[in-house]
């Protein structure tokens, strides 16, 4: 286990408290903010309810039947399972608030009351803005994504909208969370009264879909999926697919990439022109692929600054060059499931990662 | 009203397009004074991407500069130029923060990487934010936004059912971003560590490993279980009985996740218009919303919330992703000319009298015209 005593966030206290009854989509959002707190030090303290978090089942699992999502977003953390509909579970939750600095939560969490009045800072995760009223809405993290807007971008335009892999709508938001999180502790850490911060799901996602609100406004026609019309496509390879992006002064390189000589028609010379040409520009470069794996084209691509991406499945990840290199995967040792393999956090600070602590058991009684 | 999170904190930015610059205005959205640097030989690509017209000043009117750099104040400095440099050196030495997103070596060459302002000044926090960070085989690589989808993991898990993998396109460019959303709060860490310590820090921060953290559950059930089925779903969730996106009788599309089969929802949604049917699932406890686009997003102002405003030119502008104190945000400024406040800051900071500063001007040092057409 790595030493807690010199990391940045050591000296804070964070408890989150965990509803048993609010959609997991904010769950998530609250749980990957508190994870990055914990991994960078702070002592983060997550309340659970009698039973657990439900996270504790949600797939993906792992063999041994735990879950993959609960493991990752929980690192570094302690546990405590209070019931706070009992008095004396409020009560112990009052006596543990006095002590932090921030308490993180869902909307609408029954004690939403008694963790705002705390002394500690308020960072609450809600589904839809302050002022929508709309606190009792069903929600999931894929109505979020179609109330953002950014279902609209991805796929075809005459079949269906398609969702971005991941949980990016609650992950997008748990980053947020952090930020705020670290915006309050700097108010605080400078005695200054920290504000509180309350986040939702869909306003991130409208924030992150930001160029479909500027594309409208200046156009008055709103940007969306492109599919096959786009300028940037995958396209199958020997060994998988890759996806085709360069930016318009990168075309000459591009180009020449291929070799072929039908592609100095100056139908290809615009960028409008190869947007209305578009299926016979990729009807003359797809065979070039067709022949190659995608570390010869990325190798290729690259030498002459066309930035080809390759596609990786997360399995290939874990064996990527440059993650290695990095040691962007961190091996942990964990109690009961032995050795796990997962990212840590994204930054490397005077070129030091931050090696997350396993999840914590379920407990009922605190532990130093 | 009480100080703001990043009162008396300056913020050196050299950061472009989304993930530097953004991750710099949300720096300036917590009260931090932003200085953005350019030059007439390298504007933010945002100023020419999205350029309007062709017409005098048009650099100084792209509605995507415009949403990104507002409550910033405006530098023009040749980088190239030695008395150039020596002014950002200069320059640094009054600023807690640099944020750039320059492909790697670019400040290193012109003696303005962290190693030459952390001598001027041991407090700076300095975030370098690149397509693979600052070590490794792949540091040089190039990106461009979706590149970063497909190397990253998220495009392989993208797709319609069985298909071919989908990457977030130009409109979206997701890997960009989401990485501001993390870099700030990390950059505000070091900055109260700066505070305690005296100590600033290099934070290397690279935009793959920031969306491939964002599969961390997807990574770790693979390394436990090579084998486990990975891919292209559509709408469908493991763990969730019934998603998908269905199209109604007026042609939209809605949103729905259930958590018991329905095999007549198809059917349902054809035959009825979407707010119709939206409003009777969210009546049966169904999670349902329409797919907006951006033009719905600028009608709908109560979900809008905070995230967009409007500068004091009344254009539309990038608000936030976040209420703090119960509030949004107030655009003090509009995103600024090129050069703006070259002499302004100059002046404030380093003292600079009328005589130097049109020195500079006359040595091409200063500019507020470009000297190129593209970028």
């Amino acid at each position: 286990m790595a030493a807690t005593d010199d990391l940045p966030l050591q000296r804070f206290t964070i408890i989150e408290v965990n509803d048993a009854k609010v959609p997991l989509c904010l769950r998530l959002a609250t749980s990957l903010a508190a994870k990055i707190a914990a991994d960078l030090g702070a002592n983060v303290l997550k309340i659970e309810p009698p039973g657990g978090d439900p996270v504790r089942r949600e797939p993906p699992l792992l063999p041994q039947g735990e879950s993959a999502l609960f493991q990752f977003l929980n690192t570094s953390k302690r546990s405590l399972v209070l019931d706070l509909e009992s008095g004396a579970g409020r009560a112990t939750l009052a006596d543990l608030l006095d002590k932090a600095d921030a308490v993180l939560f869902e909307e609408p969490a029954p004690v939403a009351a008694l963790l705002r009045a705390s002394r500690a800072t308020p960072v609450e995760i809600a589904a839809f803005p302050a002022g929508m009223d709309a606190a009792a809405r069903p929600v999931s993290e894929f109505t979020i994504l179609a109330l953002g807007g950014l279902l609209h971008m991805v796929g075809e335009p005459e079949r269906k909208p398609l969702r971005l892999g991941g949980h990016q709508a609650s992950y997008a938001a748990g980053l947020t969370a952090f930020t705020g999180l670290a915006a309050a502790l700097a108010a605080r850490d400078a005695g200054q009264t920290a504000p509180d911060v309350r986040v939702s799901l869909a306003e991130v996602m409208q924030w992150v879909n930001w160029k479909a609100a500027s594309g409208a406004d200046a156009s008055g026609i709103s940007p969306g999926r492109e599919g096959k019309f786009s300028e940037f496509q995958i396209v199958p390879c020997r060994d998988g697919h890759v996806a085709v992006v360069y930016t318009a002064t990168q075309w000459p390189a591009t180009r020449d990439l291929f070799g072929d000589p039908r592609l100095g028609d100056p139908k290809f010379a615009t960028r409008a022109g190869r947007r209305l040409h578009i299926a016979k520009l990729y009807e003359i470069i797809s065979p070039w692929f067709a022949g190659r794996t995608r570390t010869e084209i990325q190798k290729t691509a690259q030498a002459k600054g066309v930035p080809f991406g390759p596609i990786f499945s997360p399995a290939e990840l874990l064996q990527t060059e440059q993650y290695v290199a990095r040691s962007f995967l961190a091996n942990m040792d964990h109690p009961t499931l032995g050795a796990l393999r997962l990212p840590q956090l994204p930054v490397q600070w005077n070129g030091r990662s931050f090696a997350p602590r396993p999840a914590p058991a379920l407990a009922s009684e605190l532990t130093a | 009203m009480s100080a703001r999170p990043l009162a008396r904190v300056r913020v050196l930015d050299f950061g472009l397009l989304t993930a530097g610059a953004n991750t710099s205005a949300m720096l300036a959205d917590l009260g931090a004074d932003v200085i953005k640097i350019e030059s007439g030989a390298y504007l933010d690509p945002f100023r020419v991407v999205g350029k309007p017209d062709n017409e005098d000043g048009w650099w100084n009117r792209s509605p995507q500069f415009r949403f990104t750099n507002r409550n910033k104040r405006g530098l023009a400095l040749n980088l190239k130029d030695p008395e150039g440099q020596r002014i950002i050196r200069d320059l640094a030495k009054h600023c807690d923060v640099v944020v750039e997103n320059f492909r790697r070596g670019v400040l290193d060459r012109a003696g303005l990487g962290y190693k030459d302002l952390s001598a001027a000044n041991p407090r700076l926090v300095f975030a370098a934010i690149s397509s693979q960070g600052d070590t490794g085989p792949e540091r040089m690589n190039v990106s461009f936004g979706s590149t970063l989808d497909a190397t990253s993991g998220i495009a392989s898990l993208t797709g319609y059912e069985g298909e071919e993998p989908r990457i977030s396109g130009m409109d979206v460019n997701y890997p960009d971003q989401i990485v501001s959303l993390f870099a700030t709060g990390i950059v505000i860490t070091a900055v109260m560590e700066a505070r305690r310590t005296g100590q600033g820090a290099f934070l290397d921060f690279s935009q793959r490993e920031v969306a491939s953290f964002t599969l961390g559950e997807e990574i770790l059930a693979a390394s436990a279980d090579p084998a486990r089925p990975s891919g292209r779903r559509g709408n469908r969730e493991e763990g969730v009985s019934q998603q998908d996106a269905y199209r109604c009788r007026d042609g939209r599309w809605i949103a729905v996740t259930l958590d018991t089969l329905d095999a007549a929802l198809e059917t349902f949604c054809a035959g009825h218009d979407s707010a119709t049917a939206v409003a009777a699932l969210l009546a049966r406890g169904i999670a349902a919303a329409v797919c907006n686009d951006g033009s719905d997003l600028l009608r709908d102002t109560a979900l809008q919330g905070v995230t967009l405003a409007r500068d004091g030119r009344g254009g539309l502008v990038k608000g936030l992703p976040y209420r703090l104190g119960g509030k949004g945000i107030d655009i003090e400024r509009a995103g600024p000319d090129l050069g703006q406040h070259t002499s302004e800051v100059l002046r404030e900071l380093l003292g600079y009298d009328d005589a130097q500063l049109k020195k500079l001007a006359e040595a091409g040092v200063t500019s507020t015209t470009p000297a190129i057409g593209e970028v």
